[in-house]
């Protein structure tokens, strides 16, 4: 079930009322009640892959029970917890990666192996690096015991079941016992029915309307068109909006369904686009991944604790297997390295910097940081490209457009009309409050497990008051009527 | 205010809006559905896509038009329905693409009521696999996905599209605004002033066009004509009368795809004919061919060239309703004498 969808909001709608009714009659049943209609949602897409979600999620939890046990007896853990990882990897491994493993492995070494065409299980990617860090955290003597209704719970909840926010067990488990008084339960209605509106609107009214435009041109470039300068900066800058749109809204979406519940999950999105580097960009974007990648891959891998080399190698490793997590394509892979590139160089910049105090006088702050803005969102839009692309050629007739060396086209056209949306997209992810900025009179989210990455002060705060609830109320009917039924969210097939 | 009063307020103004947005919906459905003129409205453009397939399940017509503009503006159902005793529907859009129009066909060759099925040709040569599609158009509304299945869901899709979508406030909004123009008893043939579909080419329209079009050809690429032989694939176990024609573009036109690409010009009708021609050898459910687009009476009319207004086009490409009803007076009852059958068996 897609959130920018009629069925969705039917659903959320009556699970709403139901589930607020057991809270004030059978409190003990609320849990079990947002179980089944969690496995319900997932059901709507395919009842099948049901048995692969249940399965996953029981095996984890009989292998994290036990590592649990093990662990307060003193014993190791370590067998279990590696035969845990295997049993993750290989399920991911499987239905997502074996096709293409076996296609590169016949490219380059004429094997003749099968080629497996598996359909990719909803969520799989999601509900597996959830379980991993259940695990984990198990075997560290991180993860108290939890029912097996709980546990189930967490992995399926289903704001955040089908393409995040990652969550952390000990940050979303403690939260179903929660009692909420009246008052309470209609601050969480009002404030994510808010922010489920303003995700709406991000994606009715402006993603998908970017769609048409950055896929008329890589499509075109997939079927081997020379495109123009013009048309691969245009189309690329649509897609950057795009994704930031579509995956900014989903979050919100997420979170205010969430919120309705009592229920706050990570932040995942916080305004990347105003990153003045790269090591900032991953601060704000899909931070609920970039945290994962740093907690149960990066530092376990050393982090920065063996020195530069190992350090950069170790920022390497995890933003390369952090791209292929995105799908079964070299060209996630390659966007991942690139980003790790990115990083390294800033880091190495910043070592370099302090070393030779290099800091702009007070007087020109201001222009570098607007103009550290502008390569990091440069260097971020290039990588799209590759993410966007779908294949290494047609990536290199993009960029090679992009740097003038494509052919003619007119696919779009720069007038005034297209200089007026992006001078209205700059101006929204450069210049307005995000979300979570404005609705966070009443934290609709966990905070950020980055120190530093907190949110701006906004003078847009959003409070409940007559004219907010007419504005929000027509926005939400607004977006309702350009529902479309053919745009799923970018981040679904990840 | 307090959280309660917030949501009363929100839920409020929504649900207001909402019973506003189907009311009117409704209430505009039912009077261009009813209107003596209604049909004529399935001429216009605007919002077309989204409705016409729900317009077509309340309908059910027994001729459907499909193709793009050249389809939508030339067949009006008021002219069409009591020449032919039928109940006629135009499933034209603008700038239809070769996988709208086969998907189109896939939709009505699945209606049992539908018994006449006409397809102008031209729509095969636009869009592309990078743009399969236009603005609106959405499939969970027809009544089989592209592999021939039914839809799933599909009547809460119409139900939305219908009354929950923005697209239907437009086309029922614009619709409901020309019908309220006409005199009682006035059809929109009578008002081309309302309905400019049934307005004469100008000589400065004329030129006008011409020049805007004079890089124009007329092709069909490896991707289109999969797309027709999809269409064919649906219609080979359909019961109706199917009729493909290529449409009566202005000879001004046709010498402009002749200048600009004879090759692909003539490669398009060659591949229509041995396409449809494998059909015919294949299928029981023959489909006959006609070629409008070549030298006769009405693609010869210079009326505007001489200065004056021409009585069969709305301008070098579109030809207007009543000349829709000679190319349909040829096609289904072999009367007069415009284009040619093509031989396809």
């Amino acid at each position: 079930m897609i959130f920018s969808s009629y069925p969705y909001l039917v659903f959320l709608a009556l699970t709403l009322v139901v589930f607020c009714a057991l809270e004030d009659r059978l409190p003990g049943l609320k849990r079990t009640f947002l179980l089944l209609i969690s496995l319900v949602f997932y059901a709507w897409w395919r009842v099948d892959f049901l048995a692969l979600l249940l399965g996953s999620t029981f095996i984890n939890f009989a292998i994290g029970s036990a590592i649990t046990r093990r662990f307060a007896q003193g014993r190791s853990t370590r067998a279990l917890l590696v035969a845990g990882l295997g049993v993750n990897l290989a399920l991911i491994g499987w239905f997502k990666y074996a096709g293409l493993f076996a296609a590169t492995a016949n490219d380059l070494l004429a094997l003749g192996v099968p080629i497996p065409h598996l359909f990719l299980p909803l969520a799989i990617s999601f509900f597996t690096f959830e379980q991993i860090s259940y695990l984990a955290d198990a075997a560290g003597g991180r993860a108290p015991r939890y029912s097996l209704i709980d546990y189930t719970l967490f992995v399926s909840f289903f704001p955040h079941l089908i393409a995040g926010p990652i969550i952390r067990h000990n940050d979303l488990i403690p939260q179903f016992a929660r009692i909420r008084s009246a008052d309470e339960r209609s601050d969480d209605i009002a404030v994510g029915t808010t922010l489920f509106t303003i995700g709406l609107a991000k994606k009715t009214l402006i993603a998908d309307n970017l769609a048409p435009f950055s896929d008329a041109v890589f499509l075109a470039t997939q079927h081997g068109a020379a495109i123009s300068m013009s048309d691969a900066w245009m189309g690329t800058l649509f897609f950057a909006f795009q994704i930031y749109f579509d995956f900014s809204a989903y979050s919100d979406m997420a979170l205010g369904s969430a919120c309705m519940f009592g229920i706050r999950l990570p932040m995942n999105f916080n305004s990347p686009y105003k990153a003045a580097s790269i090591i900032e960009f991953w601060r704000l974007w899909h931070i609920s991944l970039s945290t994962f990648l740093r907690d149960y891959l990066y530092i376990p891998l050393g982090g920065n604790r063996f020195g530069s080399f190992r350090r950069y190698a170790n920022l390497f490793i995890t933003m390369l297997l952090g791209g292929l997590w995105h799908g079964a394509n070299w060209t996630f892979m390659i966007w991942g390295a690139l980003h790790g590139v990115y990083l390294i160089i800033n880091h190495a910049w910043r070592k370099f910097a302090r070393a030779f105090n290099l800091t702009a006088p007070p007087a020109l702050q201001p222009f570098a940081h607007a103009l550290s803005v502008l390569i990091t969102f440069t260097a971020v839009v290039f990588a799209w490209t590759v993410f966007r692309a779908g294949d290494f050629s047609s990536a290199h007739r993009l960029v090679s457009a992009m740097v003038g060396m494509g052919g003619e086209s007119h696919l779009l056209t720069f007038g005034p009309l297209a200089m007026g949306a992006f001078a209205t997209l700059f101006a929204l992810v450069w210049l307005a409050p995000n979300s979570m900025e404005i609705t966070w009179r009443l934290k609709p989210a966990l905070e950020t497990r980055y120190k530093d990455a907190g949110l701006r002060k906004t003078r847009w705060q959003w409070a409940p008051s007559k004219a907010s609830a007419i504005g929000f109320g027509l926005l939400f009917i607004v977006s309702v009527m350009a529902l479309s039924n053919l745009s799923p969210f970018i981040y679904f097939q990840f | 205010m307090d959280s309660r009063r917030y949501l009363l307020w929100f839920f409020g103004v929504a649900g207001a809006l909402v019973t506003a947005a189907v009311a009117f919906n409704a209430l505009a459905d039912a009077y261009i559905l009813r209107h003596r003129a209604g049909a004529s409205v399935q001429l216009v453009s605007g919002f077309e896509r989204v409705l016409k397939p729900a317009w077509l399940a309340s309908l059910k017509p027994s001729m459907v038009f499909i193709g793009s503009s050249r389809a939508r503006i030339a067949f009006d159902p008021t002219l069409v329905d009591p020449v032919f005793g039928v109940r006629s529907f135009n499933y034209g859009v603008s700038s239809a693409s070769a996988y709208e129009t086969r998907r189109y066909i896939q939709d009505v060759a699945h209606q049992p009521f539908v018994k006449t099925i006409v397809v102008a040709l031209d729509a095969f040569t636009s869009g592309s696999a990078a743009q399969p599609y236009g603005g609106g158009f959405d499939e969970l509304r027809l009544s089989v996905t592209a592999a021939g299945t039914p839809t799933p869901r599909r009547d809460l899709w119409l139900f939305t599209a219908r009354y929950l979508s923005g697209g239907a406030l437009g086309m029922h909004g614009l619709g409901v605004w020309l019908l309220a123009q006409l005199a009682p008893g006035e059809l929109a043939a009578d008002r081309p002033d309302v309905f400019p579909e049934y307005g004469h080419m100008t000589p400065a329209k004329f030129a006008h066009e011409l020049t805007r079009r004079a890089e124009r050809t007329m092709r069909m690429t490896g991707w289109q004509r999969e797309q027709l032989d999809a269409s064919l694939a649906a219609l080979c176990s359909s019961s109706a009368q199917v009729y493909f024609y290529f449409p009566p573009d202005n000879m001004a036109l046709i010498a402009h795809y002749r200048a600009n690409d004879s090759q692909g010009f003539s490669a398009f009708k060659h591949a229509v004919q041995a396409d449809v021609a494998r059909h015919n050898a294949m299928c029981s459910n023959k489909v006959r061919l006609f070629d409008f687009m070549n030298e006769n009476s009405i693609t010869r009319d210079d009326a505007a060239a001489r200065g004056r207004p021409s009585p069969y086009y709305l301008d070098p490409i579109h030809i207007r309703p009543p000349t829709g009803l000679l190319l349909l007076q040829q096609m289904l009852r072999g009367h007069g004498v415009i284009g040619t059958e093509v031989k396809t068996q």
